[in-house]
Parts: structure tokens; C-alpha cells; sequence
């Protein structure tokens, strides 16, 4: 259910899973449908969503193109138990948590992320044709793209310095409240390389060549995340590597709130199975105001005051109750 | 599902673009009841296409001949010479009845990975064209995507060195239309460029 409502607002799996394990066995399409009621503003929302060929989304029964034109009537904010991969995993993973999160906040920066992937594309398949060799020819046109990069590499990493200075601070306000004492979070943005990026790119050239990878840029950048002042990569323990990923996410739902008058629809997939029951307390505590809808595998934690309960078990309603 | 030449009607059309299956099977099938006559115009106009419509030796527009009609026009202004990517892009720039200069048409944009590098465009015939000095202004009117911009900054490069006034398209809001269907990035753009009003 979450990732259906997850594929409604986002036009991708919240899991990443791939067409066919979003379809019933046996079937060949999945059909959504939602509708949505924000403040007096009521919506419908119906996808449809084939093994193979294109998914098509329509908005209140008119096809849409992108999927951005969902936001005014459903936007989620979605917590995981893989968001952990946010801590323990590779600087690509908090690129991405970084990159999603300004493409949301801006059309702009949606294009210039797009541009830089597009440019890095273009300048790979340069470097392959170069065979190792830099002849005058490969290297005007390698200028070329150094400049496209330059452009939108720059902007789209000061885009990105700036989101972590805002971030900053709400995660560890997050993450103090979870883990129940203070505890200071330090997001450190390093770039991977000094100076212009355009002259980075020229020293760097004889290398990427050789290589024929592009080895400097936004796309080599990584965001540090420190607890207590050690790298929570390799020292915090797995307890402490979820709370912080749950604070990170926690810190980018505040950051909508500041920006959007509605708060997102919050998506807990399962969550409470990797807390203890102290944190899984102070996370229920913790959860902004708006719409919440949870799935769990054990008993919430009491503080969970649902307004309705569904049980589920070998595919199946089990029931509905009417919560406290 | 069909025998011999209807098969092959179907098949034919179905490689062109834009065209699918069905559609296919519906132009096989009107063409198929027409009068004979207008069935053998259409293959006279793709006969005729073929054998003469050749390019254009200076600057690669279609032609009739060995010169396309704005290279063999004496009224058009040869001082002011507008580069674009593809021959469809001459006729857009014709419907503004604004430009009255010639065209060179690239063959494309840059982009490598579908192996098109300057070598692989009418790049070389640019600055052959450029060599004579009767041209004074290059406008690159190549599409606002990125390897546009790329292949618009490539020949910059190239020909502000020789002295040549090198001008790029703006990108701004389509006129006459209203601002609430503006797309984020047009309207984007557009506030980059604005200007100041005179009062």
C-alpha cells in the first residue's frame, strides 16, 4: 500500500523495485487509483502500470507528462529500513539523498542535475573515442564540455553546499531527539577538487584520458556525515546509523514544511522493526504533523495514536479496526 | 496475416517514423481503395523526391540542383549567415519572414555518444565559407538543448578568433501566449535575460 501510494506521487518505486514485482503474478498491468483531498481541494489520481510498454498517470482523469505536475496534490516524504544505506553505503547514495532533495525544491536545479549527468555522458563517450590519445581534435571539443560541466557542475555543487548548511543543524536536532541525549551530527560537503572546476578538469585531463572516466566533478563529491565528531560511516554502530539516516530524513520533511504550506503524506515502511523501543518512542514523538501512514511487522510502540488499523497476513485483510 | 504486396505495403510503411502498426495497416488499407491514380501520384512524389532533391553544395539546405534556393537567391543578404543543425530548422526560421541572410546547415549537433564530433559535421565548410570575409555575422541557431549550447560554444570558439561577429538565439517565453503555461525552465531563462524598460 505504501508503495502504491509511493508510485503514485513519485512515478517510481519507493523500494526501487523493478515493473514486474510491482504487477500480481499472473497479471499484466497494476492499476492505481487515489483521491486525494487537500484543505477544500479534492483530486484523483489513477496510474496504470504494464509489465512492459510505458506507465501512464492521469490527474484528476487529464494525462500528465511529468510527474512534478503530481506535487500539488500528492507529495510523500518516505522512511525505510534501507535508508540506512544513507550512512553505511558509497558518496553516491548521499549524492542522490542531496540531489533528490533539490530537484524537488526547484525546476532549475532538476535541469541542472539532468545536465550534468547528460554532459558526463557525452564527455565518457569522448574519452572512449579518444583511445588513450589526446589529438587536437578531441581536445577542443573535450574544452567544450569541460565548460558545459564547469557550468552546471558549479551550480549545481553550490546548490548543494548551501542544502547542507540548512540541513546541518535540523539533523542533529533530529537525531539529539531520537537518541534521547544530545549528540552532534556534522554534515561536511567536500568537493572533489579545488579551485575552478574548469582548471581541475585541465590538470586532471592526461588522467581521465588515460582512464577515459572523468575523474574530478560533482559526480566524485562526497558528503561526509560525523557523529561526535567521528565518521559515522565506519565508527557509529548500526543502531546509530539508523537514527541518524532517520534524522536526515527527518531534516528534509521539516525542510518542506518551512517551504510548502501542506505538509507531505509521511510513509514509514517498517521502521519500528529496526528501532529499540525507546527510539521507536522518541520517532513516533518526533513525527511532524500531517498525514502518516506506517506499516509495521511488530507492535507499534503505544504512542501511536492511529486513527485506523489494518492487519494484513498471507496477502490478505485480515480486518479493519477503528484505532483509539 | 496479409499475402504478398499488401504485406509488404504494411511493412514498408511501418519502418517510417512515426508511423506504427496500426496506423500502417490503415494507410495500406486507404491506399489500397483509392482511385489509382492518386495512389501512383504519391509514388511519383517519392520518385521525384529521390532522384532530385540533392543538397546544397555551399551550405547543405535540401536543393533542387546543385544550389538551394537561398544560396542562389542574389536578394538575400550574404553578410549575415545563420548556422543551424538541421534543413527543418531553415524553414522554421523562415516563418519569422524576419531573416533575410543565408544558411549553413551542420548535420547535426555535437554529441559523441552517437559518435558525432566536428569531424562529422559541415564544420570545415563553415570556416571555408567564412574565408572570404563578405560575412560579418554568424548567428548559431543551433536547439537550446545541451549539445546545442555545446556545438553553439564549440564554433564560438572557432570563429570569434577570426574576427567575425558571433551571435546566439535567445531563449525566452513563446509571444502570445500566457505566462501560467510557461514551463519552469522557459520562464527560468527568460528572467535570466530580461531587460531593462524604457521609460
Amino acid at each position: 500500500m505504501l508503495e502504491a501510494i509511493g508510485w503514485l506521487a513519485t512515478g517510481r518505486s519507493i523500494r526501487g523495485a523493478s515493473r514486474e514485482t510491482l504487477v500480481r503474478h499472473g497479471a499484466d498491468r497494476a492499476i492505481l487509483r487515489a483521491e486525494t483531498s487537500i484543505t477544500d481541494k479534492q483530486d484523483l489520481i489513477e496510474a496504470e502500470i504494464p509489465v512492459v510498454r510505458a506507465t501512464r498517470t492521469q490527474l484528476n482523469r487529464r494525462p500528465i507528462r511529468r510527474h512534478a505536475e503530481m506535487a500539488p496534490a500528492l507529495q510523500v516524504s518516505v522512511f525505510s529500513p534501507a535508508d540506512r544505506r544513507l550512512v553505511e553505503g558509497g558518496p553516491a547514495e548521499r549524492r542522490g539523498y542531496l540531489d533528490e532533495v533539490l530537484v524537488e525544491r526547484s525546476a532549475r536545479l532538476e535541469a541542472v542535475v539532468n545536465d550534468v549527468e547528460q554532459v558526463l555522458r557525452q564527455r565518457a563517450a569522448l574519452l572512449r573515442q579518444s583511445g588513450g590519445k589526446l589529438d587536437p581534435s578531441i581536445l577542443t571539443t573535450l574544452d567544450v564540455w569541460d565548460q558545459r560541466l564547469t557550468m552546471s557542475g558549479t551550480e549545481l555543487v553550490v546548490a548543494r553546499e548551501t542544502l547542507v548548511e540548512k540541513l546541518e543543524p535540523l539533523v542533529s536536532e533530529s537525531y539529539t531527539h531520537l537518541a534521547g541525549h544530545f549528540e552532534h551530527v556534522t554534515l561536511t560537503y567536500r568537493r572533489s577538487w579545488t579551485g575552478e572546476l574548469v582548471d581541475a578538469l585541465r590538470s586532471a585531463r592526461e588522467q581521465d584520458v588515460r582512464r577515459q572516466v572523468t575523474t574530478v566533478g560533482p559526480h566524485r563529491d562526497e558528503l561526509e556525515i560525523g557523529l561526535g565528531f567521528t565518521p559515522a560511516r565506519t565508527h557509529a554502530s548500526q543502531g546509530e546509523q539508523r537514527c541518524i539516516a532517520l534524522a536526515l530524513r527527518l531534516a528534509t520533511h521539516d525542510l518542506r514544511l518551512q517551504d510548502a504550506l501542506e505538509p507531505p503524506v509521511l510513509l514509514l515502511d517498517d521502521v519500528f522493526s529496526e528501532l529499540d523501543p525507546h527510539r521507536s518512542a522518541a520517532l513516533v514523538e518526533r513525527l511532524p504533523s500531517g498525514q502518516v501512514l506506517l506499516t509495521t511487522a511488530v507492535d507499534p510502540p503505544p504512542a501511536v495514536g492511529a486513527h485506523r488499523v489494518v492487519e494484513v497476513a498471507r496477502n490478505s485483510l485480515l480486518g479493519r479496526f477503528s484505532g483509539q | 496475416m496479409y499475402v504478398g504486396p499488401l504485406r509488404s505495403l504494411v511493412d514498408e510503411l511501418g519502418r517510417l517514423p512515426g508511423i506504427g502498426p496500426k496506423s500502417a495497416q490503415r494507410i495500406a488499407f486507404h491506399l489500397l481503395k483509392v482511385e489509382s491514380e492518386d495512389a501512383l501520384r504519391l509514388v511519383d512524389a517519392i520518385v521525384a523526391v529521390k532522384e532530385r532533391v540533392t543538397s546544397c553544395t555551399i551550405c547543405f539546405n535540401v536543393a533542387e540542383g546543385e544550389l538551394c534556393e537561398f544560396c542562389s537567391d542574389p536578394r538575400r543578404d550574404g553578410s549575415l549567415l545563420c548556422v543551424v543543425e538541421d534543413p527543418r530548422d531553415i524553414v522554421a526560421v523562415e516563418r519569422t519572414r524576419e531573416f533575410r541572410g543565408r544558411y549553413h546547415v551542420l548535420g547535426g549537433a555535437l554529441n559523441p555518444i552517437e559518435g558525432l564530433g566536428p569531424d562529422q559535421l559541415r564544420v570545415r565548410e563553415l570556416l571555408d565559407r567564412l574565408s572570404d570575409g563578405e560575412v560579418t555575422e554568424v548567428i548559431l541557431c543551433t536547439n537550446p538543448n545541451l549539445e546545442g549550447e555545446a556545438t553553439a560554444m564549440y564554433l564560438a570558439r572557432l570563429l570569434v578568433p577570426l574576427g567575425v561577429r558571433v551571435t546566439r538565439i535567445a531563449s525566452g517565453l513563446p509571444v502570445g501566449g500566457d505566462l501560467e503555461y510557461a514551463d519552469e525552465l522557459t520562464l527560468g531563462r527568460a528572467l535570466e535575460g530580461r531587460r531593462e524598460v524604457d521609460a
